[in-house]
């Protein structure tokens, strides 16, 4: 990540409206960086593809403002658009060959022809393309075609990428590929904005993320910093090296009662106990001290690290309980 | 060099959209009517005002009428551009609405000139080689240009506010048959014309273009024509504005 690099797009109170009360996305604030990969995480309808779509020009914001490359977005034409690359949720495609497609689309760039073949060449071979070059996109699965648009976008050069769900449909092994292949560009300096489904793909190749909801970011920051303001409950898992008394087990759980938080045993068994916990560290070192005092011996314990997924839940989670009336939007 | 963005957009119109069957049915269909149709109704219509035979009638209008098959293949390529999102792929690229907008405009023209191209060939044997001085061939292409605007700008326009392919096409077809059927095309009209059909006639567009074409085939060209041409700009010039706001106003997003 260069988060100290270059901004290539900033959101001040970013917002768009399809009807001056129905508000896809509002309040959007953010910097992208060259060389950073932002994702935009959020459940469906909470404004990711209208972000993107605002951010691209497709659709102008209806209030605040929002700069590309240095040029507000109302202002931003031809030159700006050169420097970025789109990969959108729907599908698009000519009526013509996979390889035709790639290589038309970069005839349609500006792209020239000797490197325009050995580009073409270089996607087919990375997207795992190679066996339908010949065939027409919308005879492929629907993960080829998704990878057919990946690879057709990255037939030109650009600065800026965005890509809204690129990965849907695709395998684990193809995903991972892709994945690492953005990762690749973006330590090239390629910017890339991402919107995702998939939660462990957006910890994995991400240095920022924002989440969406209702429209509006709930929070943005470097996934590991989510993960840790947004954790919720951690799971502990305890294995002692000699079965545990009644009477011990009302002792350790008595004290950890008293000071956890939200504290909810799981499973025990006469040797094990796993519990989880809003102030998980706190009651671990309870556990130790209760082990040492009890002469029980530890065997293992185990915190178990919060996903992504398991922040992300969280962090939507409060906001619907805090604001039920979420306002009604579209993507 | 990169060529400019409109000359590469109308290169990728041509490339993505035409394949044989396609190229045969749009050329094949008026090509086989000059064939079947004029040498059929040859033998039964004995001369046609001032062209004389009925095929040397007819010629002229299928060649005013590849104004339609370009305007047709421009309003399918904007409506599949539509369907299967080139058109915000495109919008989110370095190009310009205009641009996009001109590129369909001019391959409707260079279509429906390599009509015109196709159908003088295909006439070649059956009326022989028309002699046209250069003043004729400026206003039989003119002509051509100002009604694949005409007809390409609505096309345009009306692709532009219908989101659904199946109205799209049937008003295509629908637009098309309308239009060639009730022109002077196929048939002239004379004294013994209804009123109301004549004047359905002279309403249409294609009328003014197929007779000014005729009337350059014929040596006839004259006062008539220019009004007809200017009548003829004037619509292309209102197509064009309408199919301008179409674009200024078009929502992008998923069609069916």
């Amino acid at each position: 990540m260069t988060a100290g690099g270059e901004e290539i797009v900033r959101a001040e109170r970013l917002g768009f409206a399809y009807t001056p009360d129905r508000f896809a996305i509002r309040n959007l604030s953010f910097a992208i960086h060259r060389g950073e990969v932002f994702g935009l995480l959020g459940r469906n309808g909470a404004g990711k593809t209208t972000t993107v779509r605002v951010l691209t020009t497709l659709l102008p914001p209806t209030e605040g403002t929002g700069h590309l490359f240095g040029r507000e977005l109302h202002r931003c034409g031809r030159a700006e658009r050169a420097r970025l690359g789109v990969v959108l949720q729907s599908e698009s495609l000519d009526f013509v060959s996979v390889e035709r497609n790639l290589t038309l689309y970069a005839f349609l760039w500006g792209v020239p022809r000797e490197l325009a073949k050995s580009r073409a060449e270089e996607m087919l071979a990375l997207f795992e393309l190679e066996p339908v070059r010949h065939r027409k996109p919308w005879s492929l699965s629907g993960g080829e075609r998704r990878r057919f648009q990946v690879a057709r976008e990255l037939m030109h050069e650009m600065e800026l990428l965005f890509l809204d769900e690129p990965t849907v449909g695709l395998d684990a092994l193809t995903r991972r590929r892709i994945l690492e292949y953005l990762a690749r560009r973006a330590r090239g300096g390629l910017a890339i904005v991402f919107t995702t489904h998939i939660l462990q793909e957006a910890d994995q190749l991400c240095d920022r993320i924002g989440v969406m909801q209702g429209g509006r970011t709930l929070a943005i920051g470097p996934p590991a910093e989510i993960k840790r303001q947004y954790r919720g409950p951690r799971s502990v898992d305890v294995e002692f090296e000699r079965e545990i008394a009644a009477g011990e087990w009302d002792g350790l759980l008595g004290r950890l009662r008293i000071r956890g938080v939200g504290l909810e045993v799981t499973s025990s068994s006469p040797a094990a106990l796993t519990f989880r916990a809003g102030n998980a560290e706190d009651l671990v070192a309870e556990v130790v001290r209760w082990t040492h005092e009890s002469g029980a011996g530890l065997a293992r314990l185990s915190v178990h690290e919060t996903s992504l997924e398991e922040a992300f839940v969280t962090l939507v989670s409060e906001d619907a309980a805090a604001e039920p009336a979420a306002k009604e939007t579209l993507e | 060099m990169k060529p400019p963005a409109v000359v590469r957009l109308v290169a990728r119109n041509f490339a993505a959209t035409l394949d044989p069957i396609t190229l045969l049915v749009m050329f094949g269909q008026p090509a086989f009517l000059i064939v079947i149709l004029g040498t059929m109704f040859n033998q039964l219509i004995p001369s046609v005002g001032s062209s004389g035979s009925y095929i040397a009638f007819l010629v002229p209008g299928m060649i005013a009428s590849q104004m339609i098959t370009g305007a047709v293949l421009c309003g399918r390529i904007f409506w599949l551009d539509r369907r299967w999102a080139m058109v915000e792929q495109i919008f989110s690229g370095p190009f310009l609405r205009a641009e996009y907008l001109a590129a369909l405009l001019l391959t409707a023209l260079l279509f429906s000139l390599v009509g015109v191209g196709i159908m003088v060939l295909v006439a070649l044997p059956l009326i022989g080689i028309a002699h046209l001085s250069a003043l004729e061939i400026a206003v039989i292409l003119g002509t051509i240009a100002l009604g694949s605007l005409f007809f390409g700008g609505l096309l345009v326009a009306i692709g532009g506010r219908i989101r659904s392919a199946n109205l799209y096409f049937t008003i295509q077809s629908l637009l098309q048959y309308f239009l060639i059927f009730i022109s002077t095309v196929y048939y002239p009209v004379t004294s013994g014309t209804p009123e109301v059909l004549r004047a359905i006639v002279y309403a249409n567009p294609l009328t003014y273009a197929a007779n000014t074409v005729r009337d350059a085939f014929t040596h006839s060209f004259g006062p008539g024509d220019w009004v007809a041409g200017g009548i003829l700009a004037g619509l292309a010039l209102v197509s064009f504005g309408l199919a301008v706001l179409s674009f200024r106003t078009l929502e992008l997003g998923p069609v069916q």
